[in-house]
């Protein structure tokens, strides 16, 4: 028996893509807004509390005068959450580059790509750049589940957070101390390179490449969606990076994480892999529905 | 926090008053340069050529802008990770660099490098760009305009704020 299909045309996914784009490049989202509202109430060091103010008053800003919140507009991140039952007219990629493009030119964002990532040293490749050409490779994980609907949690990823991510194999009879340690250090040794205050997504189990996407996973859920068994982990490894007193801008106070987020996945018996990432405090995300 | 207001050029006396720590609101010309400007600015002057940026006038800012929208000074603006351009700095420094401005921490030879030739290191907070480009007074394209973003810039501004983190 045939089941009905749900048909999601390119247009509608675009416009409502190119839409989502349009309130985070000048937008941070709401919970993460609220979390550096807290961090300036907690704040006692009279610089990183400068520079709270600035961050909290730069997005009032942004907004109104649809600005970028931060000239490195990022990479489009993407997790997409595909039902079965939706037929689609072209290939999500398709779509979704097609929108980014759209949406970088509309809202004058950077173009941030070096098409080649040795920067043309080898004769045989070219590293063409230009000041507002839409090249945009995005980077998309895509799911199948059940149902009709399509989710697109979407990010706009900057470069210097990115850089900070880190990755280790651990022995599978390491101690949860040791994990701790690594991702304390992580955020400590990255000092103000990241932006902090920074939110922390951890990936833990998987194999080498699901570890590294569980924590950008990460960095999109609420506390709801990573459920009880790592949250009082989760308070510890933030009270633990907070205590070491890099700060904001690693230049003072004792905000330099905001939140940690962890996911996890089943692994062999072999591996204990550990991925780091982090994301600024412009923490550009939101979730689409359709 | 002492906040004071200083123009560029910054005098070696005006140098060796600066305190970490320190918030200053700059008037003064910056050069916007990044990894790829950085690789070409210190092949040329490996090669004998002078500096095409004026290292001793303004601030070489870590930055590559967004671009300008239509009724806008310029599009935003805000600096980009130091470290990365760790390895040119002592040759920059050595060559009459003074005032650098930009985010995150040094290595031990930049800092050592910065001290010794009476510069400073000036960081901007991240993920400001609207509020920092309202101190742009104006903007020009002053170098290798094919680097898109990684191209030279020259911004003119008044009360950039920024905090003195290595002197």
């Amino acid at each position: 028996m045939k089941t009905a299909q749900r048909l999601l045309s390119d247009a509608l996914i675009q416009e409502k893509v190119i839409e989502a784009i349009g309130k985070i490049f000048c937008d941070r989202e709401p919970h993460a807004q609220e979390l550096l509202t807290k961090a300036l109430n907690s704040e006692t060091d009279e610089l990183a509390r400068d520079i709270l103010d600035d961050i909290i008053d730069n997005a009032a800003l942004a907004r109104e005068e649809r600005l970028p919140l931060c000239q490195d507009t990022g990479l489009l991140v993407v997790f997409a959450r595909l039902g079965v039952d939706v037929r689609l007219e072209i290939c999500l990629r398709d779509t979704l580059e097609q929108a980014a493009a759209i949406a970088w030119q509309k809202y004058y964002m950077r173009d941030s790509i070096a098409p080649d990532p040795l920067r043309g040293q080898l004769d045989e490749c070219e590293d063409i750049r230009s000041e507002s050409d839409a090249r945009l490779p995005i980077v998309l994980h895509l799911e199948q589940v059940p149902g009709d609907g399509l989710s697109l949690d979407l990010a706009l990823k900057g470069g210097g957070a990115e850089n900070m991510s880190a990755l280790r194999m651990f022995n599978p009879s390491a101690k949860v101390e040791e994990i701790v340690e690594f991702v304390v250090d992580t955020v400590v040794n990255a000092g103000g390179r990241p932006c902090p205050p920074v939110i922390v997504g951890v990936g833990i189990g998987g194999d080498f490449e699901l570890s590294a996407i569980l924590a950008k996973r990460a960095l999109f859920t609420d506390s709801d969606e990573r459920g009880t068994c790592y949250r009082e982990l989760e308070k510890d490894i933030l009270r633990r990076i907070n205590e070491r007193g890099r700060g904001v801008m690693g230049l003072a106070g004792r905000n330099t994480a905001l939140e940690v987020r962890i996911l996890t996945a089943p692994c062999h018996i072999a591996s204990l892999p550990v991925a780091v990432n982090l994301d600024c405090h412009a923490h550009r995300h939101i979730r689409v529905e359709i | 926090m002492k906040v004071r207001k200083l123009s560029l050029p910054f005098s070696s006396e005006m140098i060796s008053s600066l305190i970490q720590g320190d918030k200053i609101l700059l008037d003064g010309t910056l050069y916007t340069s990044r990894d790829l400007a950085h690789t070409r600015l210190v092949e040329l002057m490996r090669a004998g050529q002078p500096s095409p940026i004026p290292l001793d006038e303004g601030a070489l800012f870590y930055c590559g802008p967004s671009p300008v929208p239509p009724g806008k000074v310029c599009g935003a603006i805000g600096p980009t990770t130091s470290a990365r351009m760790d390895r040119f700095t002592p040759f920059l420094l050595e060559h009459g660099l003074k005032v650098i401005i930009g985010k995150g921490d040094r290595s031990p030879e930049v800092c050592d490098a910065i001290r010794k030739h009476g510069a400073v290191y000036l960081v901007a907070t991240g993920g400001i760009s609207a509020l920092l480009s309202r101190c742009v007074v104006s903007r020009e394209t002053f170098l290798w305009p094919k680097l898109g973003a990684e191209a030279v810039y020259r911004y003119v501004v008044q009360d950039f704020p920024c905090y003195v983190a290595i002197v």
